[in-house]
């Protein structure tokens, strides 16, 4: 059953085997795994639940619905936007269902660094299978390129750059191409409609708009269930309150409702010390013409020619560290993105339709921070600095030669330089650090992660291997906040593949809870 | 295609300006404390001193006489030629805030102040919202180009606002050719989902 939360106006108090605070990759997934192997589940979202009647595909309807804070989350210097969602599916209601397995190498690093040795490829391997075939994962369809996915494909071929087409969750997708504002069709497989409805026909409750916001303990310190508070859908100021106990809470919020939770419930020195968000900048093409750079899906191709970092002889930085995803938006948030004032603003939104646009995901070795500001409210710190910054400036110079390879007039750089180039002459000499300081131009994270980390490392990580945390038994982290860092692709799969694993390892150690 | 030498050089020297800065913005890092302090000691302005909500016959729902007279100016600045009503902005600008809360609305609060009333570093001695449209639009672009971060992040965080605001309107898709959603235009059955009970 799902509970519409918004509506209660009395008092709840429920029990479970296990209570799962998230809605979303990590906590649909585990919590469906959980369901159908005869657990009692209570799930809580803060968001609430949509249908695909709900989706207006109307993107200031999507913001205020179901978006983080209403889409006006941003780092505390407001040079990151920070892209997330509150809602009965999580994160899966407006991705854009890119799934990509984690590569080799970042599973070796984190079986290195981090102890997580049930991360190979073999281990992983049917887990990865039962969800990709649950989500319906497969190659994206030659239909769904729309004329931005074809340039950046032709640019890349021309320079022998490599590239492919995205494995992408969906099932008969009819190409509307407003997927980042909830499916209106349920082609898009997200949790809302795969993994919830299971968990709800196998007895499971889902609360929606309802606030997790304090972990009850026993005295020995065990994690014996949750409090919290039922809120207005709208305004988020809380009415009833409720309480689910349970001798297992596991954590899903992701790795900014995660980390708030713990932040205000524990005094981990762990939590919040690292926040990954594979910072995204944009890039802009003038092809001179009308483009059909909406229909279709937005990411139908993927640039991985630059994933990992090259080194020259002296060790010194010499390019890399980043996936290029194709990337189209609406008007309003193509407004924000393209940058520029007054009539250069007006005339670059005129030519909206003849542009091809990259994103990029970095893959950054500095992430930030989440942390309570002294008036209690969650906040977010990170700085794209270092070598980071220079990963941005190589990926800015190789989206521009990939649009101009693929005949595009002018490439902006959406920055407050106005900076526009034309050939590899201005690549190199107009495109440097300065555009890719803080707020010198929009850019944004999405895939965030790292918060309360996997690790054997009782100092450096919050959860041992299994995702049971190291000081506070029966509590487990089972989403993007438990990674131990970037994946260097679109995370997802990753988190749901995690979260399966950890479901599995409950499962088989605990047998049905409380049984 | 690396990055060239001179920016490595640059990062390594950090002679880029901007990304030495260790200054944030607004509340939560001490140049926002800065900020938030300063606009508290400017005054609120009345309806006499800025009278645009009022002549817009506009019931304001968390935005001053004088912040909605800034993001008013800020919008008439910003937009060239867009098929809507700066005022159109400005109150969208309100009704958001109204529901977003902290700590976005703090933060736009005190961005609107400080555009208000730091003309002097742009040069100007009249308050923002006595520029004539130009000249506002002049003085913006210090910001946006500042050394300070905390000037470029008020002035990304103005502009983000007032553009998203614009162009969401559906009379800007005659000069957007943006054809609408499908559900606007289409009706195409949702595959059927069954959730079970729905309480």
């Amino acid at each position: 059953v799902i509970i519409q939360g918004t509506d209660r106006r009395e008092p709840v108090r429920d029990s479970a085997d296990v209570v799962i605070v998230g809605t979303g990759s990590g906590g649909g997934t585990l919590g469906a795994y959980l369901a159908e192997r005869g657990w009692a589940v209570v799930m809580v979202e803060a968001g609430g639940f949509f249908r695909a009647e709900d989706f207006t595909q109307r993107e200031e309807d999507a913001m205020a619905d179901f978006n983080g804070r209403r889409g006006l989350d941003s780092t505390t210097d407001n040079a990151l936007f920070l892209n997330y969602a509150e809602a009965v599916g999580g994160c899966t209601v407006h991705y854009w269902g890119d799934s990509i397995r984690a590569p080799h190498d970042r599973l070796d690093q984190w079986r290195t660094m981090h102890g997580l040795d049930w991360m190979t490829p073999h281990d992983l391997e049917p887990h990865y299978t039962a969800i990709e075939s649950e989500l319906g994962v497969h190659i994206t369809e030659e239909k769904l390129f729309n004329e931005n996915n074809r340039l950046v494909r032709a640019g890349c071929e021309a320079l022998g750059v490599h590239g492919e087409a995205v494995p992408t969750a969906r099932v008969d997708c009819i190409g509307c191409g407003w997927t980042q504002f909830g499916c209106a069709y349920n082609r898009k497989s997200s949790q809302h409609i795969t993994t919830i409805p299971r968990i709800s026909k196998s007895g499971g409750r889902i609360y929606a708009d309802a606030r997790a916001e304090t972990l009850l303990r026993s005295p020995d310190g065990r994690a014996t269930g949750i409090e919290g508070h039922f809120v207005d859908r709208q305004t988020k100021q809380p009415h009833a309150a409720f309480r689910i106990d349970a001798p297992i809470v596991v954590l899903a919020g992701g790795a900014l409702g995660t980390a708030e939770f713990l932040l205000r419930n524990t005094q981990d020195r762990v939590v919040g010390r690292r926040f990954y968000v594979n910072p995204h900048y944009f890039v802009w093409a003038d092809f001179g013409r009308q483009i059909d750079n909406v229909g279709g899906i937005p990411c139908a191709y993927v640039v991985h020619e630059w994933r990992q970092v090259r080194r020259d002889a002296r060790g010194e930085y010499a390019g890399g560290g980043y996936i290029m995803l194709s990337n189209h938006q609406s008007p309003g948030i193509a407004a924000v993105m393209l940058g520029g004032a007054g009539k250069t603003s007006t005339e670059r939104m005129r030519a909206w339709r003849h542009f091809g646009s990259v994103m990029s995901v970095i893959d950054e070795d500095h992430p930030g921070r989440v942390f309570l500001g002294d008036d209690g409210i969650r906040r977010t710190e990170f700085r794209v600095r270092g070598v980071d910054a220079l990963k941005a400036v190589d990926f800015l110079q190789n989206a521009s030669r990939i649009f101009l390879a693929a005949g595009a007039r002018e490439v902006i750089i959406p920055d407050v330089y106005g900076t526009v180039v034309r050939n590899e002459n201005d690549v190199r000499t107009r495109i440097g650090l300065r555009s890719v300081q803080p707020n010198a131009q929009f850019a944004a994270g999405s895939h965030l992660l790292g918060t309360a980390p996997m690790g054997t490392d009782a100092a450096d990580s919050f959860a041992g291997p299994t995702g049971e945390a190291h000081r506070i038994p029966g509590l487990y982290v089972a989403d993007g906040a438990a990674l131990p860092g970037s994946v260097s692709v679109d995370p997802s799969l990753t988190i749901m593949v995690a979260a399966r694993w950890i479901a599995a390892g409950l499962h088989e150690r605990q047998g049905r809870a409380g049984s | 295609m690396a990055s060239s030498t001179r920016d490595n050089d640059a990062q390594r020297r950090g002679t880029e300006p901007l990304l030495i800065s260790r200054r944030g913005f607004l509340r939560g890092t001490a140049g926002g404390a800065t900020a938030i302090a300063v606009v508290a000691v400017l005054p609120a302005g009345c309806s006499a001193g800025y009278p645009q909500a009022a002549s817009d016959g506009v019931t304001l729902r968390t935005l001053t006489p004088k912040e909605y007279a800034v993001a008013r100016a800020a919008a008439e600045a910003f937009l060239a030629d867009v098929p809507v009503q700066p005022s159109a902005v400005a109150q969208g600008i309100d009704a958001e805030l109204a529901i977003a809360g902290d700590p976005m609305r703090t933060d736009m609060k005190t961005v609107l102040g400080l555009i208000e009333h730091l003309t002097l570093l742009g040069g100007r001695t009249r308050r923002f919202t006595a520029l004539e449209p130009a000249a506002r639009l002049a003085y913006l672009d210090t910001w946006a180009r500042s050394r300070f971060n905390l000037r470029r992040g008020a002035y990304q965080a103005l502009r983000g606002f007032v553009v998203y605001f614009a162009w969401t309107h559906p009379e800007t898709r005659s000069l957007t050719g943006f054809a609408g959603a499908w559900p606007e235009r289409f009706a195409i059955p949702a595959y059927p989902v069954d959730y079970g009970e729905i309480a």
